[in-house]
């Protein structure tokens, strides 16, 4: 269970998150919505401690995740993995490798250093990456894949920390509506199967509404909606899109047309990039 | 309809032009005279301090002419190529005669080019590390930040020859004096680039390695190691050209290598031997800059091709 | 799909994702190469840093001491002659400038016979580039031996290292800006019927000339540099201050004489920085 306690974060004079105290139960999977510069992502990453929390508290299970210094930290952040918009894997390193650092956390400074990984952990990743359909990509270089396969990979490597907790901020803002699909279905499966908590930044109505247990509306650092997906109506929705409402919801239209139970494509596209 | 040739202030545009262009001209006039004036009056000033005065020219250049003929092998056709005769020394004229230690000087090049690799290794070494403390998004501290580029500063401002004098004060004669005084200035040469490449890097990987719960030696080697190695190996190629030359004068402070013998050849005689060694120096950093200049490019070739 | 546990990965389990990827688990040739190569390295570095005998260091570590101690402490301010000291500073800046001049002029007229646009001929193209690479292949302070022993001690000999140094740097650099020109531009200009003289002013010189301006500041910028050390081996300037009160065992007033040299460096780095930029725009080449 993660609660957090009047967590607030500061950037100068401008105050991005303001005091948010909100619990997350284990194994839900929560969407946040909000427009642009609503601090959606800066909320997220204070979870990771990615963006270091001006005030207030989290909690995990009790533990105050605050005050996490040092390999506490590190170990914090290897239990809360964190998928990204522009999926930060290592371009020029092969895929596998990218993959397998989700378990550096375990390593000691010299395998880490040296890159030996055992056979252990390469079975395993492999088996990360056939979760996601990539494991026939293990060897290529990274930097050339497409931008959902890629996120795929940023996936697996999340997986292979076995995390508590799956952050993911705005996991699908840079694909085609497709790969949207095929990324937002393995979140969904991984909430599902693996019961891992999962919190996610989103920037379309429709995919919170279809993917998430819960979905959290922020307007300018204050969390304005905390419900269900159904009562996520659309005056609630306009509320918290204030004046850019319908440029939101034009947008939420022409998102993830595909809805969760249809069947993917085997093989997404390949985006020519 | 209104006159197109008419400006709103009843001017015509072509004479406003021209007058504007004169005005442009003459001060751009003005401020070049100034420049050359003061160019003319710091070249004055230069000839004067540096003390390149006529007559030190009118008694100076015949004697490079004399010197220079004098340093000049004497080569006789007929026994150039002979070998040693029954004393055991080569005839005067041939090539032996003129390379006649040619073995010694060999040696001291063999140490020259080991002076300069073992120097790139350290050197490239530090400056990997060093570049990562230094570069401002990859510093773990405002402070270490700091200190890393102000040490990098020193280490290149300062000349080897100079570490190298100070080295041999402490460590000795020898080529040790020499390794370690080229190591220095080319960690804070190479330490400034790789820094700059560093800053240039995208940091998204260092941000999943640290979500993945990586140190920052994991976030170094993970997430900017794999972007900048190719550059970072081309400019420690580079370095060793750079390097070689260095490590043959260091020697000139006693710090080892080629450069021992050089300045004593130099110093102490006006014979062909100066030129015998010279040449073998010439010719160490000439097939060295060939060398490395291949390496890089098939570097650079095997990049371009991903 | 299932879940993943780490520690549930059996030996069964290794082996059956080694049978289906079987590349993923390390090419041994490709890792043993990797291995041998580090090791090279490393064993390559220890016997080196054996054969230079690193040890000494750790032997005369009182002799560190010592050294960086007189140092940092500096003693007798007032008997420091900074006169001298300013004196050999400036005689530096004016070797360097000077020999820069010089080496530019004649680099000049070397570059277009280095350069294979400008020198049809291929034996002379080849001697001079030869000569070149002789006067670049010497370093500067080796010059300034030889031009000590065949003028004299003193600054003289210093102008001529730096001008055989800068004229062989030059010259390359030049003939390579020549070899890049844009021969469209030239083209362009010899259809308006001019004649070789204005083909050279029009054609020729805009494209070189910045390029030129750029490379002997940089030349200067470095020659500043090298010149402070020229005087270790007898040939002027600062570097005759440093080797004298180095030898007198004054390391302090050789600490305060390197500090003074380096923001003078910096200064001339700055300053030219602005003349470029004045002349050339931000970027030059
Ligand atoms: N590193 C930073 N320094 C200063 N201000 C920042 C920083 N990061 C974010 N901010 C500010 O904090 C506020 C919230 O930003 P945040 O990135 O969390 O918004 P967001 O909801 O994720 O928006 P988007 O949908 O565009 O990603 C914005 O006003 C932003 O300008
Ligand atoms: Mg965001």
């Amino acid at each position: 269970m993660l609660e957090f306690k009047g967590l607030t974060k500061q950037f100068r004079d401008n105050v991005a998150v303001k005091p948010a105290t909100l619990t997350i139960p284990d194994g839900q999977m929560v969407g946040i919505i909000g427009r642009s510069g609503a601090g959606k992502s800066t909320l997220l990453r204070m979870i990771n401690r990615l963006n270091e929390p001006s005030g207030g508290q989290m909690l995990f299970d009790g533990r105050d995740i605050t005050a996490l210094k040092g390999r506490d930290l590190r170990q914090w952040r290897n239990e809360c993995a964190m998928v990204f918009q522009q999926f930060n894997l290592v371009g020029r390193l092969d895929v596998l490798t990218n993959v397998m650092s989700g378990r550096l956390f375990h390593h000691g400074f010299v395998t880490s250093m040296a890159g030996m990984f055992s056979a252990k952990e390469r079975a395993f990743a492999i088996r990360a990456l056939d979760r996601l359909g990539m494991a026939h990509t293990a060897l290529q270089q990274t930097d050339t894949l497409s931008g959902g396969q890629m996120q795929r990979v940023a996936i697996a490597r999340a997986l292979v920390q076995e995390p508590r907790i799956m952050l993911a901020d705005e996991p699908i803002a840079s694909l085609d509506p497709l790969n949207a699909k095929v990324v937002m279905d393995a979140l969904r499966a991984i909430n599902q199967e693996d019961g891992l908590t999962v919190i996610c930044n989103l920037h379309t109505l429709d995919t919170a509404r279809q993917y998430c247990d819960r979905v959290i509306g922020m307007q300018d650092g204050v969390i304005v909606f905390d419900g269900t997906a159904k009562e996520l109506t659309d005056k609630a929705a306009r509320e918290i899109y204030g004046a850019e409402a319908e440029e939101a919801f034009s947008e939420a239209m022409t998102s993830t047309s595909l809805r969760p139970g249809d069947k993917p494509a085997a093989e997404a596209p390949r985006v020519v990039n | 309809m209104a006159d197109m040739s008419q400006t709103p202030g009843g001017q015509d545009p072509v004479a406003l032009f021209e007058r504007h262009r004169a005005q442009l001209i003459r001060d751009r006039m003005t401020a070049n005279l100034l420049l050359l004036a003061l160019f003319i009056g710091f070249l004055a000033w230069s000839i004067w301090i540096a003390d390149f005065m006529p007559d030190r020219l009118a008694s100076g250049v015949p004697r490079i002419f004399e010197y220079f003929g004098s340093v000049m092998p004497s080569f006789d056709t007929d026994v150039l190529f002979d070998g040693r005769n029954a004393e055991g020394k080569f005839p005067p004229g041939s090539i032996g005669f003129w390379y006649n230690d040619f073995w010694k000087y060999i040696t001291l090049i063999w140490e020259t080019i080991l002076m300069a690799l073992t120097a790139t290794l350290l050197g490239t070494g530090l400056a990997v590390v060093l570049s990562f403390l230094a570069a401002r998004n990859t510093t773990p501290a405002g402070w270490v930040g700091t200190i890393a580029r102000r040490f990098l500063e020193f280490c290149r401002g300062v000349p080897e020859i100079l570490f190298a004098l100070v080295l041999v004060f402490w460590v000795g004669i020898g080529p040790l004096a020499g390794v370690l005084a080229i190591t220095i200035h080319a960690a804070g040469a190479l330490g400034k680039l790789f820094s700059e490449v560093v800053e240039n890097a995208s940091m998204r990987p260092v941000d999943g390695m640290k979500a993945v719960g990586g140190s920052w030696f994991e976030q170094m080697r993970y997430g900017i190691l794999p972007q900048v190695l190719p550059n970072f190996t081309s400019y420690a190629l580079w370095r060793f050209e750079i390097n070689v030359r260095a490590s043959a004068v260091v020697g000139f402070v006693g710090a080892g290598g080629i450069g021992t013998e050089l300045s004593h050849t130099i110093s102490f005689y006006s014979d062909d031997r100066v030129t015998a060694v010279l040449l073998l120096v010439v010719l160490l950093v000439t097939a060295i800059d060939l060398l490395s200049e291949r390496a890089r490019h098939s570097l650079i070739g095997k990049e371009a091709l991903k | 799909m299932s879940t993943l546990n780490f520690a549930a990965i059996s030996q069964a389990d290794i082996d059956a994702a080694r049978k289906r990827h079987p590349k993923a688990f390390g090419d041994p040739l490709v890792t043993t190469l990797k291995a041998a190569s580090w090791a090279f390295v490393v064993v390559y570095l220890a016997w080196s840093l054996g054969f230079f005998e690193i040890g000494k260091l750790l032997n005369n570590a009182d002799r560190a001491v010592q050294l960086l101690s007189r140092m940092v402490v500096w003693q007798d301010m007032a008997t420091w002659q900074y006169a001298n000291i300013y004196k050999g500073i400036a005689q530096t800046i004016a070797m360097a400038f000077v020999g820069t001049m010089l080496g530019t002029l004649f680099a000049l007229g070397l570059a277009f016979l280095a350069a294979r646009n400008t020198m049809p001929v291929g034996v002379i193209r080849h001697a001079v580039r030869r000569l070149l690479d002789v006067f670049r292949g010497i370093d500067q302070i080796v010059w300034g031996l030889v031009f000590v022993r065949a003028v004299g001690l003193g600054p003289l000999a210093g102008v001529l290292a730096i001008w055989i140094s800068d004229m062989g740097n030059l010259a390359k650099l030049y003939s390579e800006a020549i070899e890049n020109i844009d021969r469209k531009q030239v083209e362009g200009v010899r259809a308006t019927g001019a004649d070789t003289g204005r083909i050279i002013r029009y054609g020729y010189l805009p494209q070189i000339l910045p390029v030129f301006i750029s490379l002997s500041l940089y030349s200067f910028e470095s020659s500043t540099r090298s010149a402070t050390i020229l005087g270790l081996v007898g040939a002027g300037g600062i570097g005759m201050i440093i080797i004298e009160r180095f030898r007198a065992g004054l390391f302090d007033q050789v600490a305060f004489v390197v500090l003074n040299v380096l923001v003078v460096i910096a200064i001339i780095d700055w300053g030219s920085g602005l003349i470029r930029k004045r002349f050339i725009g931000e970027r030059g080449h």
